[in-house]
């Protein structure tokens, strides 16, 4: 057997997966349901990373092209119980020790590092007030959406407090870049040490899970809260057939799946349930770094999540995610002329805002500061 | 051995028609199809020659083609969870990975009929069924993974048998691409039945592809039903277990699914209980056996056939209800709903030390409290763990046992699995001396053929010349039904 460090706490998840052969995890992977090719499944690439261990397969481009083509969804995991995603992360380290890494992903991880940001932000978004809110790097890329977000929390009582921040570099540790995301790890500390001791709403389910599970910290996803606060509220509701997309994050990984549909509920929702829903959801196409490495894959994903939605009537997706709903839309748009309609993906956060009555404060929020 | 430049123009011959993406000689495709749920030395690997995915039939009929001009073998993979090694590639060749045909190509509601390709899941093809107030019974424990063709090819076990048969009794048509390279359609369109010329279908189930790749069928359908409804009850005797149940369907009572466990297996499923609630479910200590049985249909005709089965289970059989619902209820989620908890779905975890394994003999029902002293007997002296017996009953309204002797394995060494085969060919000896057969549900595989001559006498024969017939170049999974990997005479 080789000596590949990373995988070896590993082995015995390995091999009982190969000996079990259940199959569960394969039909409704998002990326086997794109390529119908079983190395694509998480058996399939269960029996790559043994073929890595007994030396049948050298590491090599392709190897990483295959592994580098998973969102980490997390599907396969909720249908299993190994540590499937783990398992792939320590397969991209070793073939990232032996060479192979995409580019992207390590261009991706250097800016992580250097800038603390994930995009280029236009401005650094900053809001005095009393609560932690941990924005992420696609919001903090997103002041409109932020604005919503943070005129919803005003509305349910909660003064959100915006500081400087730096990403929570979920996607160095996902692709296998484990030095790397321990760095990171730091250096986030040290920026959002002040907020640390308390507890920190958040918006991004990529950044809730891994600052949850990576980092050990009590935060809460702001929608968990703002349910809590709703009821009683004065709300506009709307009437209007929609479906909701679990983000993997927020939905499988962190349990949120009830609170989304009790808001949309409230606001007057007819919501229709797609087939692959709630803990056993399916991958918009935007996770595990696949956008910047095979992005034909991640359109193809997304092109079938909206066919989800299509599937059961209905033309609007609403969604919780600054990464699901544009990718959504992106495939929406590539699939309309097939399907012959237009689905449009909305963000929870702007129903929410329009549907609840505005704050007798002045809707201009002067605690904002843009620099 | 292969020619390495017949293998290399094969590839370049498949990939102009099927596109690079979808054949390929890559190490690292070729590992996914490395192996099934067979038990074999856990650094055993099997690798293709190469992998194709065809989409169509005429995909299939090219991949034949070239395999015939190179002399490679064929290779149908479908959902890889076989227990007997039908689809692994110990020759190499050409491994067709089938669920690349994954469409449904006609639901007929008016004739109660379905034309799919064969490399639909049972499950996808039950979803899309469903909006048509459809379904189709035939549900092995695989289905999320398991396809049509699979079904067709290794004759599986349905939870629904004993109401509905296994997929011969649902299968009206098939497109077949034989070792000639020729794609047939064999049956009866949608017709349930044809008594004109010879049932040639037929010869396809259970085939494990050594005549040709299945690529389409067609099937018949049932009507969902409204309710259903399962139970258990303890016997003290396996005999008690099985003369209740052919009394109940005696009784004119239609049960949906029957199957009866003994003792051991009983006790699979009080420690999942246990484990899941912490405490010992209340079940009688002289229970020896159990048989769960689901009624389905209407409300008041489910409710009447429970209150007639408790009549005759409970009053003329001794049987005891079991008072455990939740227990019943974990059966039932192993067996139909496949509900497990996120994250700790039971497989992985309960294989972890040794492999599942089982001997799928049958008896006929007067043999079975015999052939189950024969199983405690036979893997104690090959040193299996035994997990225990499960009945299944496969053909409508008759105690028709399908029997699963299963065992935990040491897949650890080469010895340790040999022992496995060794207990395989002992238990499939005695269940031909006792009137039965040595595969109820796995098929031959890697591990019976020829030594299947035993059961089959001259009829031998016949079925090698019947391959000859339909792949007369031996391209088609060769290695399988004529010879075997691990057990010889």
């Amino acid at each position: 057997m080789e000596n590949h460090e990373a995988l070896q706490p590993f082995v015995d998840d390995i091999y009982t997966c190969n000996r079990t052969r259940c199959g569960f995890c394969r039909e409704e992977c998002p990326v086997y349901r794109v390529k119908r090719l079983e190395t694509y499944s998480s058996r399939g690439r269960m029996l790559a990373a043994r073929g890595l261990l007994e030396g049948v397969l050298e590491p090599s481009g392709e190897l990483q092209e295959v592994m580098d083509d998973c969102l980490m969804c997390g599907y396969c995991q909720a249908r299993c119980a190994l540590h499937n995603l783990d398992i792939f992360s320590a397969v991209r380290e070793e073939l990232r020790a032996a060479g192979y890494v995409s580019p992207k992903h390590e261009k991706t991880a250097a800016k992580i590092l250097e800038e603390g940001t994930l995009f280029d932000r236009p401005a650094p978004i900053h809001r005095q007030g009393t609560t932690p809110l941990y924005l992420g790097c696609a919001y903090q890329n997103k002041p409109h959406e932020v604005d919503k977000i943070v005129s919803v929390l005003g509305k349910v009582g909660i003064d959100a407090l915006i500081s400087d921040e730096v990403c929570c570099s979920y996607i160095v540790g996902a692709v296998g870049l484990e030095k790397e995301f321990g760095q990171a790890q730091e250096r986030f500390r040290q920026i959002y040490g002040p907020h640390l001791a308390g507890s920190i709403l958040t918006v991004c389910p990529t950044c809730t899970a891994t600052l949850r599970d990576e980092y050990g910290l009590p935060v809460q996803h702001a929608l968990v809260a703002v349910a809590q606060r709703l009821e009683g509220m004065n709300l506009v509701r709307v009437s209007r057939k929609v479906t909701y997309h679990d983000p993997c994050h927020l939905g499988r990984m962190l349990g949120v799946t009830e609170e989304p549909r009790r808001i949309l509920r409230a606001l007057g929702m007819e919501l229709v349930e797609m087939e692959h829903h709630g803990t056993f959801s399916t991958c918009c196409g935007g996770g595990g770094g696949v956008l910047d490495v095979d992005r034909t894959l991640a359109v193809e994903v997304s092109k079938n999540r909206v066919r989800d939605a299509v599937a059961v009537g209905v033309d609007t997706i609403v969604t919780a995610c600054p990464t699901c709903q544009p990718t959504l839309l992106r495939g929406s748009g590539r699939v309309a002329n097939e399907l012959g309609v237009f689905v449009d993906v909305l963000d929870l956060w702007q129903l929410l805002d329009e549907a609840l009555a505005p704050c007798q404060n002045d809707p201009s929020d002067r605690n904002f500061r843009r620099r | 051995m292969t020619d390495c430049s017949a293998l290399q123009e094969a590839l370049v011959e498949l990939q102009a028609f099927l596109g690079e993406g979808r054949a390929t000689d890559s190490a690292i495709h070729r590992m996914a199809y490395s192996r099934d749920w067979s038990p074999r030395p856990k650094e055993m690997i099997d690798l293709p020659d190469i992998v194709a995915v065809p989409q169509s039939t005429d995909d299939v009929v090219r991949i034949v083609e070239v395999a015939l001009r190179h002399h490679l073998p064929v290779v149908p993979f479908a959902g890889g969870t076989g227990m007997g090694g039908s689809v692994v590639a110990w020759k190499g060749g050409i491994l067709v990975e089938t669920k690349g045909m994954n469409r449904v190509l006609e639901v007929d509601p008016a004739n109660m009929s379905v034309t799919a390709q064969a490399g639909i899941t049972l499950w996808e093809l039950n979803e899309k069924l469903a909006p048509y107030g459809l379904w189709l019974p035939h549900q092995p424990e695989s289905k999320r993974a398991c396809t049509i063709g699979a079904s067709i090819g290794c004759d599986n076990d349905s939870t629904f048998g004993v109401r509905y048969g296994k997929i011969m009794d649902c299968l009206t048509d098939v497109v077949v691409v034989t070792g000639r390279g020729e794609a047939i359609r064999f049956g009866h369109r949608k017709a349930s039945f044809s008594s004109t010329g010879y049932n040639l279908m037929d010869l396809f189930v259970a085939a494990e592809g050594t005549l040709g790749v299945v690529t389409e069928a067609t099937l018949r359908v049932v009507t969902l039903p409204k309710t259903r409804l399962v139970r258990g009850w303890v016997f003290r005797t396996l005999v008690d277990a099985a003369r209740a149940l052919e009394r109940t369907l005696a009784s004119g009572l239609s049960v949906e699914s029957a199957h009866i466990n003994c003792r051991r297996r009983l006790h699979f499923y009080t420690h999942s209980f246990r484990q899941k609630y912490g405490r010992d479910p209340d079940v009688p200590e002289w229970a020896e056996s159990i048989l769960f049985l689901s009624f389905a249909g209407d409300e008041e005709v489910v409710d009447f056939s429970l209150g007639k089965a408790r009549q005759i289970l409970e009053g003329e059989f001794g049987g005891e209800l079991v008072r455990e619902q939740e227990m019943v209820e974990g059966y039932w989620d192993s067996k139909h709903r496949l509900d497990f908890v996120p994250f700790k779905q039971k497989w992985p975890d309960s294989q972890r030390q040794k492999k599942f394994g089982a001997a799928d003999v049958g008896v006929p029902m007067g043999h079975l409290e015999e052939m189950y002293r024969a199983f405690l007997e036979i893997a104690a002296k090959y040193g299996q763990d035994i997990l225990g017996m499960t009945v299944y009953n496969e053909t409508p309204n008759k105690v028709s046992p399908s029997i699963s002797f299963a065992v935990f394995t040491d897949d650890s060494t080469q010895e340790a699995v040999a022992d496995f085969y060794r207990y395989v060919r002992e238990m499939s000896l005695k269940a031909v001396e006792l009137e039965g057969t040595m595969s109820t549900y796995i098929g031959d595989g890697d591990r019976l053929g020829g030594f299947s001559e035993r059961e089959h006498g001259r009829s031998y024969q016949y079925m090698k010349e019947l391959k000859a017939l339909f792949d007369p170049d031996n391209i088609m999974n060769p290695g399988k039904k004529f010879e075997s990997r691990w057990i010889k005479d």
